[in-house]
């Protein structure tokens, strides 16, 4: 490889951070227009409607921070959502990942004026899928002294109305639909995970394990969209700039389309090669 | 926004510090290693302390001294778990046999959960959910076909060793690029939750640092 080569595969990373930062300058920094009415997330709107004041949702709260960004936006919507109607959030962790990331929404929630008492925090909880056979079991016969889950009073005598599991970690909505489903009876889950989950979550909501699932930025800005001007306090993340992601899906496509062609055209000549005698 | 930080000076701090590793993770595509390898450090440090307070403050302390200081006899189960604990930690000293134990007990209940919750709350739900539709269109149908069909191919796919006869190696070989085609598909989108992340890094830098962003 040449040094000008060298240079020009150096600078390619930073001339398409450099567009991006354009496209970003010139959006307007809503991902709106993703939105698409007519999105299959299920039965999202019931399932919160079944939401009345003073409810406990029980929120899992696993995203990894690879994915995070992607539904950070949906994540603190759908959260204002619930607590803009009355319920109690009781968050809980499975792995440390996650942990740290709840403990920041929570931070920031307290700093937006939301009532600490609102906020239970039930904390990380080890032991992977055995944790959540604990929690479950914790739900069904709720007591204030468990051996692994220490429930707070307020779920322990109230129980607990839905579940909200915010994924991307290896312990996140298929977990929760497989070890606390079967145990817990007539507990509604709803899902936010990165689209990299889409294909791994999609038959849980066809089967209607999972009540409803945002799983990609559409369903998530759609979902946004819907929310009138009370939550926005709460949740003042507008979502990543649906031109900066087009113009880098279009860069990518052309660099894996590049590729290709390279290859292609490699292959071509070595066959011109062999057929010349 | 990113809804991180404040408007205090301890928030203009840290959104100074998260800018300049961020721009340092940045410089590794151009080439810059010394700083991107600074940056990973100073992550794989952050991480290993955050998990050492997890630990002590969220697991041992609460769920392991606190409950034995309060009666140990009541909580047999917990010196177990020490006593198991001791062992794995003692493993090079002890007998393979002995040693063998905390881990054996580890990656059993670990299996036997994650089997029992992929039979209960996947396998038999998600059949059954195929198998009883109230009302199934044409498209339903079809679709259900073809996704027992791809099913059957990657399985035969996985057939170890050489299949035997033409027919067996013609549908390992489907389910081999079929699972391949699965694949390109998830990188796509692993490709996406990427480049979102991209994007908010540089948002994060265009609009919160430098106060660029509309």
């Amino acid at each position: 490889m040449t040094e000008r080569q060298t240079w020009l595969r150096r600078l390619a990373p930073a001339v398409l951070v450099v567009v991006l930062a354009v496209a970003l300058s010139v959006a307007s920094g809503s991902s709106a227009e993703f939105a698409n009415p007519a999105a299959s997330t299920g039965d999202l709107a019931g399932v919160l409607d079944g939401v009345r004041d003073g409810d406990v949702v029980l929120v899992g709260f696993d995203p990894d921070i690879g994915t995070y960004a992607e539904v950070r936006p949906t994540v603190r919507a759908l959260l204002a959502d619930v607590l803009d109607r009355g319920a109690r959030l009781a968050i809980v962790s499975l792995t440390p990942e996650g942990r740290a990331l709840a403990i920041m929404e929570r931070a920031r929630l307290v700093r937006a004026g939301v009532e600490a008492d609102r906020l239970i925090d039930l904390g990380f909880i080890p032991g992977a899928e055995s944790a959540l056979v604990a929690l479950a079991r914790q739900l069904e016969r709720p007591t204030t002294g468990g051996a692994v889950v220490v429930l707070a009073p307020a779920i322990a005598t109230e129980g607990v109305e839905l579940g909200v599991v915010v994924g991307g970690n290896d312990l996140g909505p298929r977990t929760w639909v497989e070890q606390l489903l079967p145990r817990v009876d007539a507990l509604r889950l709803v899902a936010v995970a990165p689209s990299v989950l889409l294909p791994e979550l999609q038959p849980y909501l066809a089967s209607g394990q999972l009540d409803a699932l945002l799983a990609t930025p559409r369903d998530g800005a759609a979902y946004r969209a819907g929310l009138g001007a009370p939550a926005s306090a709460l949740a003042p993340d507008e979502g990543p700039s649906a031109l900066a992601i087009l113009v880098g899906m279009l860069v990518a496509i052309a660099v894996l389309g590049a590729a290709v062609g390279v290859r292609l055209a490699d292959t071509l000549r070595l066959a011109r090669t062999r057929e010349t005698p | 926004m990113s809804g991180f930080f404040g408007s205090g000076p301890a928030d203009q701090l840290a959104t100074w510090i998260a800018a300049i590793a961020t721009i340092a993770v940045l410089g590794g595509m151009l080439g810059e290693r010394r700083v991107f390898a600074w940056s990973q450090h100073l992550l794989a440090g952050l991480a290993t302390g955050f998990l050492g307070l997890l630990a002590v403050s969220e697991v041992i302390v609460p769920r392991l001294l606190e409950p034995l200081a309060a009666g140990p006899g009541g909580r047999p189960e917990l010196l177990l778990g020490v006593g198991l604990v001791a062992a794995a930690a003692a493993a090079p000293w002890l007998p393979r046999v002995v040693a063998a134990v905390p881990l054996s007990i580890a990656i059993g209940a670990l299996a036997a959960f994650a089997l029992g919750g992929a039979v209960v709350g996947t396998l038999l739900p998600q059949a059954a959910a195929a198998l009883a539709r109230p009302a199934p269109t044409a498209g339903a149908t079809l679709a259900g076909i073809g996704g027992a069909a791809i099913t059957a191919f990657v399985l035969v796919g996985f057939v170890h060793g050489t299949p035997r006869g033409r027919v067996m190696a013609a549908a390992a070989s489907t389910g081999r690029w079929l699972m391949l085609a699965g694949l390109g598909g998830w990188l796509g989108y692993l490709l996406f939750s990427r480049l979102v992340l991209l994007v908010d890094r540089i948002a994060f830098l265009v609009g919160e640092w430098l106060g660029l962003a509309p």
